[in-house]
This record gives structure tokens, sequence and C-alpha cells, in this order.
């Protein structure tokens, strides 16, 4: 493997449910390890499948996907796919709907899967979960209960729960969209500072501003495939596709 | 003209105190065990195998579906005849009420086991929980709080239902209170002691069905 090895390759990719609703059609996706690549477009046009099967959580149809060269996942010719578990486990997903544990405390939710799948002792992970609460402003919730949080520290929450398997990619799936307004900045500023640690991550957004001050990257996703990827000026400030136009003027409500 | 003694009672009063405790004892083994039994099965009637989707389902809808009267013959008469061996009658009465108690559980699991979603368990997949993990400190834990309210309900109703096991000759607190009331002639006193007796114990549980049902949904609202 040479330095300049790609973090993710992405071939061929195809994904349906039941082979009729085709909702991934060929996607070709190369991204480098210092990327942050924030992918846009209509609903529908796979940006959430694409996410849901980089964490392995969905079956493909064909196609590969190599991480740091290594094989990660593709689909064998009985058309099951194959993921491999290893690789997997240094990604991290943020969802959209938090999904934390509500039967635990914040700190049960963070140290879960340290100590159950890397078998972390409870002091040291424990250690490290105060750390990360610490870092995100959360200190004082750390034995509050999903519940009793509010939508922003929830999803805080939930990205320090991530970070706890140093994850080498991290995956944000609107993760801002079910928040109330004034609560956004408060998760996107978290992400924020994960990005000058250049920590490489996928995020899917309908947020333009918030794309345009992380992404180094933009994919414009329709229709199943790639229709446009290029630095965020170019593809939200001057798209070169037709399709990613109209996109952009409509959520930006605006008409040359 | 008939006048009412209950003070006859009180002379009995320690021959009903180990009958209670045999009524005890016999369905808190019983609930444990029947959680158990219950929580695998309904983990079964979920599963992707039909072989253990089908042998579950015809288990828990025999269960629910024949009088437990029946049921308890049956383990008593038949199950020795089938085994070949002797079994004691606390032995069958445990056997008898734990499969019953399985069943019934198995439904209330079976609901709380849906209502943990999806979602949770994308989670649990991008954490790279194991599937063993997945299911003791995400799945169970969720479905035990979300099942509680109507677990206890299920509980209430075993303790006494466990009055018929005095039909096949054990000795709990029914069983007692029939023999003193039969020796005694006095069955509207004694009867109504027993009755009390359970009303005592089962009252406090039913009205600590509505708190915890209150409790747990503050905080499984997320």
């Amino acid at each position: 493997m040479s330095d300049t090895a790609a973090l993710v390759k992405i071939e061929g990719l195809h994904k349906s449910y039941g082979g009729v609703i085709k909702v991934l059609q060929g996607l070709d996706i190369e991204m480098k390890a210092g990327d942050r690549v924030v992918v846009i477009g209509p609903s529908g046009g796979g940006k959430s499948t694409l996410l849901r099967v980089l964490m392995g959580l969905e079956q493909i149809d064909s196609g590969s996907i190599l991480f740091s060269g290594k094989p990660y996942i593709s689909a064998n010719g009985s058309g099951k796919t194959v993921i491999d578990a290893k690789v997997r486990r240094s990604i991290g997903m943020v969802f959209q709907h938090y999904t934390l544990f509500p039967h635990l405390d914040v700190i049960g939710n963070l140290i879960l899967a340290p100590t159950k799948v890397r078998g972390e002792s409870k002091a040291v992970a424990r250690e490290r979960a105060m750390a990360l609460l610490t870092r995100f402003g959360l200190a004082a919730k750390a034995n509050a209960y999903p519940a009793q949080l509010s939508g922003g520290q929830k999803q805080r929450v939930a990205i320090a729960r991530a970070l706890m398997l140093d994850p080498k990619l991290m995956l944000f799936d609107e993760v801002t969209s079910a928040l109330d307004p004034e609560l956004v900045a408060e998760v996107e500023q978290v992400i924020l500072q994960l990005a000058q640690q250049q920590m490489p991550m996928v995020i899917v957004t309908h947020d333009m501003w918030f794309a345009k001050n992380i992404a180094s990257r933009v994919i414009f996703c329709a229709g199943g495939v790639v229709v446009e990827d290029g630095p965020p000026e170019q593809v939200l400030g001057d798209p070169k596709e037709e399709r990613t136009r109209e996109f952009i003027e409509r959520v930006f409500h605006i008409k040359h | 003209m008939m006048s009412f003694n209950f003070a006859i009672v009180l002379k009995f009063q320690e021959a009903l105190l180990l009958g209670l405790w045999t009524t005890l004892k016999l369905t808190l083994i019983c609930i444990v065990l029947g959680c158990v039994l219950g929580f695998l099965l309904a983990l079964a009637r979920a599963s992707k195998s039909a072989i253990l989707r089908g042998v579950s389902g015809v288990y828990v809808e025999f269960f629910r579906g024949t009088p437990v009267l029946v049921q308890l013959f049956w383990i008593f008469f038949c199950l020795p005849l089938i085994l070949g061996v002797e079994l004691s009658n606390m032995a069958s009465g445990i056997i008898a009420l734990t499969l019953y108690m399985g069943a019934i559980s198995s439904e209330t699991f079976r609901a709380s086991l849906k209502s943990v979603g999806r979602e949770q368990l994308d989670a649990c997949v991008a954490l790279g929980l194991s599937p063993w993990v997945r299911t003791t400190s995400v799945v169970l834990p969720q479905a035990v709080l979300r099942a509680a309210p109507t677990l206890l309900s299920n509980c209430v109703s075993l303790f006494k239902e466990s009055a018929l096991v005095s039909a096949v000759g054990m000795a709990d607190l029914m069983f007692v209170g029939q023999n003193i009331s039969n020796n005694t002639a006095r069955p509207v006193e004694v009867l109504t002691v027993v009755a009390l007796i359970y009303f005592v114990i089962a009252f406090p549980l039913t009205r600590a069905v509505t708190v915890v049902e209150q409790r747990i949904l503050k905080r499984l609202a997320v």
C-alpha cells in the first residue's frame, strides 16, 4: 500500500431494493485521507443509502469498496454481500435520529462499545469518555439519561460515542435535520472541530452553509449516480452540470 | 340463624402461613424460570428459522388456549408416565406453572422486542457490537424495561392462578384453606380470609404496575 492509496475506493456500486427500486446505479468515488466530503442532492437520490452502505448496514447488488487499499465490501457471485467486520470497526457513524441507547446514561452509552468490543477496562473507558464529554461541553450531563437531554445534546453525545472507538472515518447522515434551528449550531461546531483535527468524514446534509464551511469536496448525487464532484466553491458556487445548477438554485432560492 | 365466626380462622394461622409460604415459593420460582423461558420463546418467535418460529408459535398458542387446570393435570399425571420417574408435587407444580408463565410472558416480551426499533440495531452495527452483546446489553434491557408493567400483571395473574395446584393435592394456601374449611364447616369465614390474603399481596402489585409504567415511559421516551 503506497502513501497515495485512497482511504475509500468505491467502484461500480449498485444497490436496489428487491431489484425493482434502483437506489445506487453505478457509483465510483475515490476519497483521500484528507478529504471532507459533503454529499448533497435531492431526496431519494441515494445519499443516505450511500452512507449506510459505507457503514456496512446494507446489502449491495454489485460493486466493491476498498478501505485503505484493503477489501471492505463486495458482492460475490451469488448475490451475497461480503463485509469485513474488522474494517467496519474503523468507521463511525452518526444518525439523524440520535439512536442513543435510552436505557443507559450518557457515560454508559459512551463506554458500552469500548468495554464490550475492545475489552477496555471500565475505568480507562470512563476516563476517556469524560475527557470527550468535557471537550464537547457535556461533562455535567455524564449521568443524565438521553430522555433528559435536548436534541443538540443528544447528537453531541452520539458523536462522542462514535469517537470512543477512534474511527479512521466518520459518517454523518443528516445529523442536524431533526434538530430545532437554534440547536443546529452547537452540533455543527463539534463537527467543525473534528474537521480541524483532520478527521476524514463523509457528510450528508441539506444545510448548504454548513456544506460550504466544512467541505473540502462536494459531491452532487442524483438518480443514484454522481452528477458532479469538485471543490465546494465550484459545485456550490458555479456548477458545471445543469442538474446541479437547478438543485443549487432551488435550495438557495437564487435565480441567476 | 347462622352467625359468622372469624375467630376460628386464627386457630389455623400457622397452617395458613405455611400454605402461603408454599404459594409464594412456587410463584416466585415460576416467575423467574417462566420469564427466562418466555424471553427465549419470544426470540424464537422472531427468529429467521421457520422451524423455531413454528415450534414456539404452536407451544405458545397451545398453552394460552387451554385451561391451566387441564395443563396441571397433564403434568401431574401424564408427565411421570412419559418420563418414567416420580415427580414430587412441588416439582410438577413448578414445571406446569413455568410452562404456563413462559407462554404468557413470551407474548409480553414479543411486543416489547418489536418496540426496540431498527435504528437501535443499526447503531449496534455501527458500534461494532457482536450479536451477543447486542442482545444482552441493548435489546434485552430495553425489552425488559418496556415489558415490565405487563410482566408485573402477568406475575399477579400467575400468583392467583397458582391456587389451581390445590386441585392436584399441593399444600398451597388454597389447599390449606379448603382443608380447614372442610374440617370446620366454616367455608365462608375461612375462604374469605384466604381471599383477603391473596388480595393483600396482589393489590399493591397491581398498583405498582401503574407507577412503574409511568416511570419507564418517561425514561424511554426518546
